[in-house]
């Protein structure tokens, strides 16, 4: 039963690889996002393959996609919708916006004003979206895949961390390797290719595979181990800021999935460090640097100095 | 107020450590002291509790008062330590009663190392040695509860501590011990009445050595250059000469007769013996030395007749070195006023003795020799020797050779030099120890009270002065075995054992005790008579730039390694024998240098290391395989960690010691 949910999810990542050219482990990374049932944040340069990720997860697990484009003059009503007065019934309609969706692209999130973005966001913590006094609830499951250009770019608001903290994983696709490169030359567009793929992980399986992820065991050594790493940045020079508990148990979730689809029933030390990057990476912040870009050095150093086992 | 902090740990042990400090002082100290020490202690018990309130000004000073005063009732004005010790005790009592701050209570601490310190001035023997550590080491906990606060721990912690800070005053120990001059004056305080045992009394009159053969305590021990003990027959140490005869009592002379007598001449015949004796306190001036000693020992004189003397009463343990010849001439011509000397003999009493002697000077036709052997047949064929005489009367000599004809080595020495005078041999009455017991584990011969002895020396022309032991004529079983032996194998005759060691594992186990005994006396306590020569070996001179390196040198390292051990980066050793096993096991690699990197774990790191070492390949997967199991899996049976422990042990064993790779 567990091995046949957990072929589904490996046919589910195999046919995303055919899409997604080369980026096995940020595939790997957005299945794991999924498992764990968090929000994705994609931090790249425009053109790397974000929207086709995206389309592609959508396409696997037969859900409903939408994909809004942030700009900066965009209203929070624009994504969850607006009450219009329809004359003929004499009261107020709701006109559901983007939001409700199953899979939501949120594309250049940090091109929309604060406000903007932190409808969005209040719509990701709390799974219902509130407008005019009444409540609406979104879809099962809701997921979101956000992207973000360098907030080096102009014309960008960054996410405040208490934003950043909402997602549950940042990662980034980077440039594909050069035969990959050639290979996606040579095979044209690969966004129409996403379209064609099939259904082959329904929600009712999707929830099935994360369940099983939840009941991954996590031994007192690892808590330990996960527990100095938390403690690392919090007490090394150099973090402006460690990382939440809220983040330490994102982490732990993530761990798990990872270990799962791995095929293992326990999660090891090398679960949490394979996840450690997208998931602390954007949590922590360098002591001497504002720009909020230096957390893969911050996890490398984690990871340097964190022993395994306490010694 | 501030001795709330003190917690009850810290009073518990404090108290015990002024009490336990007080013990060894518990036999002289006056009871009222005692008495004071308890009720102080029990009212600080109560007053840390919070059940009596601190002493009024008014009872304190009451009882300064009365203290005072019972010091001075019951020392009488004499100063002397145990009076400045009672002092410190009493002054100890009473600051038990008010310690209001931590600081007191470290008053009280102090103080009670100095009471520890002073019980050396009346036992200085190893045990006592052991126990004053055992209390010091107290103090030290009792001081480090009080350091702690209301945080100290348990009692075994304080201990833990203390024994902690005592190490590193080891080495201190030891310089100071090696280096430190020895200041006589400043520490033999002469203490009365302890432990000078009663020995050889100045006088010699029946009964007199007779009862101290009853007494096994140690007179001295002596040991020999090269082990070289003369036979028993010839172990005749010199103590005292005693010339003057009142008809009982055999005297030395007065210190004006004494004036009138010449220095002896000795001149040494054959082999020369060197030998060291240690001396236990007597309470006497006087000392022993092997018949015949060549020259005195530094700190002693000789006396004309050829004892050695001492300035002052033997107080304390004394060691010293003497050279002496077995053969010898020992002053061969007399002046008229000293063969008149040691002719004289009181005017009346004792007929029939001098009877005795002129008869047997007719039988001998003027032979001092013949006189002499014949004296020794005759006690040979019909006396006796034994513990118990029995009374004599007025005339002692004549009584005992006519009467009783039983007697102990002095009724022989003495009979034997009355007729020897009354025929008109010179002769003296020589008292000391004879024989001594050979102890085979620290090689000495150890000479005890029922070794004294009595013996006659007889000066004949041409001759000088020689021995004669009567006692060798009437039981020369007495002159060959010591005489604990000799009492022991003749119990019929005596009625008991004098030594009470019939049973020879007792035997055995009490020499070896002895022979401790004496090793702690002559190598720590008496370490002065070596000190200058080994400072010398050691240092190569004893120039002062020497000296003080000597001093800086294991100072500096001592500091260095105290510092050290504080600054040392710690590896806290791991409660869990397998995760310790694992530990050694990495350290062993990665002195090889194939350590292991802080974010791999055991099993990724001896995966990696098993495709480098193929010999241990399947040892170094199955460990990781496991490792992995036990610590992240919940697989923690106990098949699992003794495998893994074996598996590390056979890893380590099959490492190459040295980094070839």
């Amino acid at each position: 039963m567990a091995d046949t949910l957990r072929k589904e999810v490996d046919q589910a990542l195999a046919s995303l690889s055919t899409v997604l050219l080369g980026k096995t482990s940020s595939v790997r990374l957005a299945m794991t996002c999924l498992l764990a049932e968090g929000h994705l944040l994609i931090e790249d340069l425009p053109g790397m393959g974000k929207t086709t990720l995206a389309h592609a997860l959508a396409r696997v697990l037969g859900v409903d996609d939408k994909r809004i484009q942030f700009t900066s003059d965009m209203l929070p009503a624009d994504i969850t919708g607006v009450s219009i007065f329809d004359a003929a019934e004499s009261r107020f309609r709701f006109h559901p916006g983007p939001v409700f969706t199953q899979l939501l692209l949120a594309d250049e999130i940090n091109r929309a004003t604060p406000k903007t973005q932190s409808a969005l966001l209040e719509a990701m913590e709390e799974g219902q979206v509130s407008v005019d006094g009444e409540r609406y609830a979104l879809p099962e499951p809701f997921f979101v895949i956000a992207t973000q250009n360098p907030s080096s770019q102009y014309g960008t608001f960054p996410l405040p961390e208490s934003q950043l903290d909402r997602f549950l994983m940042r990662i980034s696709l980077g440039y594909p390797a050069p035969e990959v490169e050639r290979q996606l030359l040579a095979g044209g567009g690969t966004r129409n290719q996403a379209r064609q793929l099939e259904q082959q992980l329904p929600p009712e399986r999707l929830a099935a595979a994360q369940a099983a992820c939840a009941e991954v065991h996590a031994s007192s050594s690892l808590i330990a181990y996960v527990q100095r790493l938390l403690q690392h940045t919090r007490d090394a020079a150099g973090f402006s800021y460690g990382v939440s508990p809220r983040g330490g148990l994102a982490l732990l979730r993530c761990a798990r999935c990872w270990a799962w689809l791995a095929g293992r029933d326990h999660v090891v030390p090398e679960d949490v460090q394979a996840v450690l990057g997208p998931v602390v990476g954007h949590r922590i912040r360098s002591a001497d640097d504002l720009s909020g870009q230096e957390g893969d050095r911050l996890v490398a150093r984690l990871l340097a100095e964190v022993d395994v086992l306490g010694h | 107020m501030k001795s709330a902090q003190i917690s009850r740990t810290a009073v518990a042990l404090q108290l015990v450590a002024v009490l336990l400090a007080v013990v060894p002082h518990v036999t002289w100290l006056p009871l009222w002291v005692l008495a004071l020490l308890l009720a102080s202690t029990g009212s600080r018990l109560m007053i840390h509790s919070g059940r009596w309130p601190f002493p009024h000004w008014l009872v304190k000073a009451v009882l300064v008062a009365a203290a005072s005063i019972g010091l001075i009732l019951s020392f009488n004005h004499r100063a002397g330590p145990e009076s400045m010790v009672a002092l410190l005790i009493v002054a100890l009592s009473l600051k038990l009663l008010e310690v209001y701050h931590r600081r007191d209570a470290f008053v009280v601490l102090f103080v009670c190392l100095f009471v520890a310190a002073t019980s050396f001035l009346f036992d200085e023997s190893f045990w006592m040695a052991l126990y004053i550590l055992a209390v010091t080491l107290l103090i030290l906990a009792a001081l480090n509860s009080i350091q702690q606060g209301a945080g100290a721990g348990r009692y075994s912690t304080n201990l833990k501590t203390a024994a902690k800070l005592l190490l590193p005053a080891v080495p201190f120990m030891l310089v100071l011990f090696f280096l430190f001059p020895r200041l006589d004056p400043l520490w033999s305080v002469r203490v009365q009445g302890s432990g000078a045992t009663t020995g050889l009394s100045d006088e010699l009159s029946p009964g007199d050595i007779e009862s101290l053969a009853q007494s096994s305590a140690l007179a001295f021990r002596a040991t020999f250059e090269h082990d070289e003990a003369p036979p028993p027959e010839q172990r005749y140490w010199r103590a005292l000469v005693m010339s003057e005869f009142d008809g009982r009592r055999w005297t030395r002379p007065d210190p004006a007769t004494r004036q009138r007598l010449r220095p002896e001449k000795m001149t040494a015949e054959g082999a020369v013996l060197e030998y060291s004796v240690v001396m236990e306190p007597s309470g006497r001036p006087w000392l022993v030395a092997l018949d015949q000693p060549l020259a005195p020992a530094p700190g002693m004189a000789l006396s004309a007749v050829r004892t050695l003397q001492l300035d002052a009463p033997l107080e304390r343990r004394r060691q010293y070195e003497l050279r002496s010849s077995p053969a010898y001439r020992l002053q061969p011509l007399l002046t008229a006023a000293e063969q008149r000397h040691y002719l004289q003999l009181p005017r009346g009493g004792n007929l029939q003795s001098r009877a005795l002697a002129r008869q047997l000077q007719q039988q001998a036709g003027g032979d001092p020799q013949a006189l002499i052997r014949a004296l020794m047949q005759r006690f040979n064929r019909s006396y006796v020797y034994t513990l118990e005489p029995g009374r004599l009367g007025r005339d002692s000599v004549d009584a005992f050779l006519f009467d009783t004809q039983q007697g102990y080595c002095e009724h022989f020495a003495s009979a034997t030099a009355f007729v020897l005078r009354s025929a008109g041999i010179p002769a003296r009455v020589v008292t000391g120890y004879q024989g001594g017991e050979w102890n085979p584990y620290e090689r000495y011969i150890q000479v005890r009270q029922y070794d004294a002895h009595a013996w006659v020396e007889a000066w004949l022309p041409g001759q000088g002065w020689r021995r004669l032991d009567p006692t060798a004529a009437v039981a020369p079983e007495r002159i060959r075995m010591s005489a604990g032996d000799f009492f022991d194998t003749d119990q019929t005759r005596f009625g008991r054992a004098a030594t009470g060691l019939d049973i020879a594992w007792l035997r055995t186990l009490s020499q070896r005790y002895d022979a401790f005994n004496f090793a702690w006396h002559r190598w720590v306590l008496n370490y002065q008579g070596e000190q200058s020569g080994l400072l010398e070996d050691w240092l190569g001179g004893s120039d002062t730039w020497r000296l003080v390196l000597a001093w800086l040198l294991p100072t500096g390292v001592v500091f260095g390694l105290v510092a050290w051990w504080q600054l040392r980066p710690r590896r806290v050793r791991h409660p869990d024998p397998l995760e310790r096993q694992l530990q050694a096991l990495q350290q062993a690699l990665q002195r090889l240098g194939w350590g292991r990197e802080p974010a791999e774990t055991v099993s990724a790191w001896l995966t990696r290391l098993a495709d480098e070492w193929p010999s241990m390949r399947a040892e170094m997967q199955r460990l990781a395989w496991l490792d992995e199991q036990q610590r992240y899996a919940g697989e923690c049976s106990h098949d699992v960690r003794g495998e893994m422990l074996q598996l590390c042990r056979r890893l380590r064993q099959q490492l190459p010691r040295k980094r070839s790779v």
